[in-house]
């Protein structure tokens, strides 16, 4: 750490591995209405289980994304942040807003869409909230001695991000343009503008731990986010085959989505590479793990498995089956929420001045959630192939195909626990490195 | 090799024509959607029955043209599939139909709710999918009462209402319950209206639900069911 203004980012984190505690337990909760053990039902439905845990994690992401620009745009920028202490209040009110749409869902006060459930009023006091953040981190650009790709790139993935945002609040009579346009939100975001974060938090964390020039690597993420917006945005068609839209899309969403796992591929052969070539042994071996793990895992979870279901003759039968809820979670996970990890992983030992990198428990978590939630991927697939052999298939009652889905979420829960277990040792890690402290604060030469 | 202001200018050349072609297709998107959503029948009642799905988040358990959740059956076909009288019964208690099974909130809808919920899902059943959902392509194993018979001409209204939406008869109808075909060799006519009557207290934790049924539509049906030789 350079710069006091970035201790801010560590609240960030903290909230963030909070929130995951959340998502987690109530992921738990929809698993066992899946086996029949639904004694919630009556005070927290499947659907506002559903809507909580989907929301907390897009929020917990955001919230890491927001601490990750807090950490690295001071860095990049060469300067403290600007008016730091609003940055407090952005925090606080996030928060509130959040813990605000959550409660909301207890009580049946929601949009009721898929992943943007968050009711219209309170969606007004999310844009204001990203509005303060554009603000606090474009003026610290605005003013910065450099301009740096990295920063450059990661500014324009966060502005895309909330400008996104707005379709999803338009409001439609018309379920086929709703859905349209809920996509501009939902599939733009994941794969479109949030690779660009992505790859912009990737080159910050490749030029620390490796030491490969700069320009090496920033040239390479202008390809990679090249290749992202070549392929994402007319891939944006996978989700227009079935929902009442002309059925070019079938030809265009087939084509240009079966590109996407390039830009994932790239992302994975770039972090690879400069792995290879470093300069430097950095002490932080922890952060190069979720650095690479990341780059590897979004390849596998978003590129290869959503490959698997993105042509129209196999979408057919798997749209909307436990084959999307496979898919989903390694993507994310894979993508965005090791990203996040990673971020803390080379932040925190910054932020705190506490060395403690490379202790077995650092090991531990990063296996055995990487592990469990390979075990929950492998237990949904073969959960969503039953589901779609004999409902869509045979032709089979959906409950009665269900019956035979039980015992995989059984095997999925137990993988969920040994994801759970990583998740528990990482926080564990994370809280004994304590606060965020000036005496951390070290000159640009012995920084990195 | 390629050099940095090269592959900016690969990144904002891309940007900007596939989001250009993007916008396009949207436009001609918005331009067809009238005609592929048959929007001219969409009613008020339809609008209507949209605000009531969306206010209680039916998408959090259900999917509706293949997009939601994975815990209830999709719904894009279902008045197509199984009737408003069904869904009208079904909507006023969701758990007597499918009685000990995966729960459904139950909502009080009042008769305008419950026909504007339809009215939308009849509406959305309309929407030209490209055929989706698919036909199930591979045969079934074949269960029991699978033996083409000849069917009377005359099914009560009742039948068609609400058993049709679970039972198969002559190969057409619902996968929920056995098929109905060679019944009345099975059972007799007391044992039939003993079963419409309350199917749990013939046959303990049956998945078959009590019906509302007045005495002389079950009458009427036992007949039915009896003629089924
Ligand atoms: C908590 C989850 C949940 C919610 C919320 C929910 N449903 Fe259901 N629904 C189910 C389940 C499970 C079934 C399968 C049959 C059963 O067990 O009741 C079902 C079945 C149905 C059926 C089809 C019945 C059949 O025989 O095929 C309809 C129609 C339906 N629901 C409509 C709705 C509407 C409209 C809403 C919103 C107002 C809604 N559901 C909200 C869980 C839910
Ligand atoms: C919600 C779905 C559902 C509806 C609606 C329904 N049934 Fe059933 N029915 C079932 C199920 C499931 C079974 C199998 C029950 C069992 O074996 O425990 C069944 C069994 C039966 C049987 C016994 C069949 C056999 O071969 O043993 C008869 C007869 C029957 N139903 C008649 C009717 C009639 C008549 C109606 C209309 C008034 C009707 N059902 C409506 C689900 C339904
Ligand atoms: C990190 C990137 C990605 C994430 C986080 C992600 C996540 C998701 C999620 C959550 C859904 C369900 C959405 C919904 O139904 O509302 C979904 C659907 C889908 N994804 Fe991805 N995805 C990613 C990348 C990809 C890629 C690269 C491809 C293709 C190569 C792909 C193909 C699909 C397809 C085809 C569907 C639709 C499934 C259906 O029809 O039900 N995804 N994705
Ligand atoms: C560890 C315990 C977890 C359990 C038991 C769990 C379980 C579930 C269940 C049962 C669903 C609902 C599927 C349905 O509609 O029927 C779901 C949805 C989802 N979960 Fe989890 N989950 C867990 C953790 C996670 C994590 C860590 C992530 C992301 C990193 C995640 C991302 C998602 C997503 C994106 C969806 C929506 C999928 C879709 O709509 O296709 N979950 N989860
Ligand atoms: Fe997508």
């Amino acid at each position: 750490m350079r710069f006091k203004s970035q201790k801010i980012a560590f609240w960030f984190f903290a909230v963030c591995m909070l929130l995951l505690i959340l998502q987690v337990t109530y992921g738990f909760i929809m698993g066992f209405a899946r086996i029949g053990m639904d004694g919630l039902h009556d005070f927290i439905p499947f659907n506002a289980a559903r809507a909580t845990h989907t929301n907390l994690l897009v929020v917990w992401l955001l919230t890491g994304f927001m601490g990750a620009a807090y950490y690295i745009i001071p860095e990049e920028a060469d300067r403290e942040l600007h008016m730091p202490q609003l940055a407090w209040v952005q925090l606080i009110s996030w928060v509130v807003v959040g813990v605000i749409a959550i409660v909301g869902f207890h009580f049946n006060w929601w949009e009721g869409r898929k992943f943007l459930e968050i009711p219209r009023p309170l969606d007004y006091l999310v844009v204001v909230n990203v509005l303060l953040f554009l603000y606090l981190i474009g003026m610290t650009i605005w003013n910065a001695k450099k301009h740096s790709t990295t920063q450059l790139v990661l500014f324009f993935g966060l502005f895309c991000a909330a400008l996104l945002y707005l379709p999803g609040m338009i409001y439609f009579d018309n379920q086929t343009l709703d859905s349209y346009f809920r996509w501009w939100v939902v599939h733009l975001w994941v794969e479109g503008v949030w690779e660009l974060i992505m790859g912009a938090i990737l080159a910050f964390l490749l030029i620390k731990l490796t030491g490969v020039d700069r320009e090496v690597v920033e040239k390479w993420l202008y390809v990679i986010v090249g290749l992202t917006f070549l392929s994402g945005i007319l891939g944006t068609g996978h989700h227009y085959y079935w929902i009442g839209t002309p059925k070019y899309w079938l030809m265009v969403g087939g084509i240009f989505s079966a590109l996407e796992p390039l830009a994932f591929l790239g992302m994975a052969l770039w972090a690879i590479n400069m792995y290879r070539k470093k300069g430097k042994d950095h002490p932080n071996k922890l952060a190069l793990y979720w650095t690479l793990g990341c780059a590897i895992m979004s390849f596998v979870g978003a590129g290869f498995l959503g490959f698997a279901h993105t042509w129209p003759q196999v979408n057919k039968w798997t749209h909307g089956t436990l084959i999307t809820a496979m898919h989903g979670h390694m993507a994310f996970w894979g993508a965005y929420g090791m990203l996040v990890f990673a971020v803390i992983a080379y932040a925190l030992p910054q932020l705190t001045g506490r060395k403690l990198f490379n202790n077995l428990s650092g090991y531990l978590a990063f296996w055995s959630a990487n592990i469990g939630m390979v075990g929950m991927t492998g237990a949904l697939a073969v959960a969503g192939i039953t589901q779609v052999y004999l409902e869509r298939k045979l032709g089979l009652d959906f409950l009665a195909a269900q019956k035979e889905t039980e015992v995989h979420f059984i095997g999925m829960m137990l993988a969920a626990l040994l994801f759970t277990f990583g998740v528990i040792l990482f926080i564990y890690d994370f809280i004994r490195h304590g606060k965020p402290n000036d005496e951390a604060i070290v000159a640009a030469t012995s920084a990195e | 090799m390629l050099s940095k202001s090269q592959a900016r200018a690969f990144f904002l050349g891309g940007t900007f024509l596939f989001s250009a072609a993007f916008l396009i297709l949207t436009v001609d998107t918005l331009r067809q959607n009238p005609t592929r959503t048959k929007e001219q029948n969409m009613s008020a009642a339809a609008r209507a029955g949209k605000l009531i799905w969306e206010k209680n988040n039916c998408m959090g358990c259900h999917t509706l043209l293949g997009e939601g959740a994975y815990y209830a059956p999709d719904l894009t076909k279902i008045v197509q599939q199984k009737g408003a009288e069904y869904l009208k019964v079904f909507l006023t208690d969701p758990q007597a139909m499918y009685p000990g099974q995966r729960r459904m909130v139950k909502y009080n809808f009042t008769d305008q709710e419950k026909e504007q919920v339809i009215a939308f899902l009849e509406w959305v059943g309309n929407i030209d999918t490209n055929n989706w959902p698919p036909k199930p392509n591979i045969e079934p194993p074949a269960t029991g009462n699978t033996v083409a018979l000849a069917l009377p001409a005359e099914k009560p209204e009742k039948y068609t209402q609400l058993c049709m939406a679970c039972h198969k008869l002559g190969g057409t109808g619902g996968v929920v319950g056995p098929a109905l075909d060679g019944v009345g060799k099975k059972y007799d006519a007391e044992y039939l209206d003993r079963w419409l009557k309350d199917p749990p207290s013939v046959k303990a934790g049956t998945t078959m639900p009590k019906l509302p049924l007045t005495d002389n539509e079950r009458q009427e049906l036992v007949r039915f069911l009896a003629s089924l030789k």
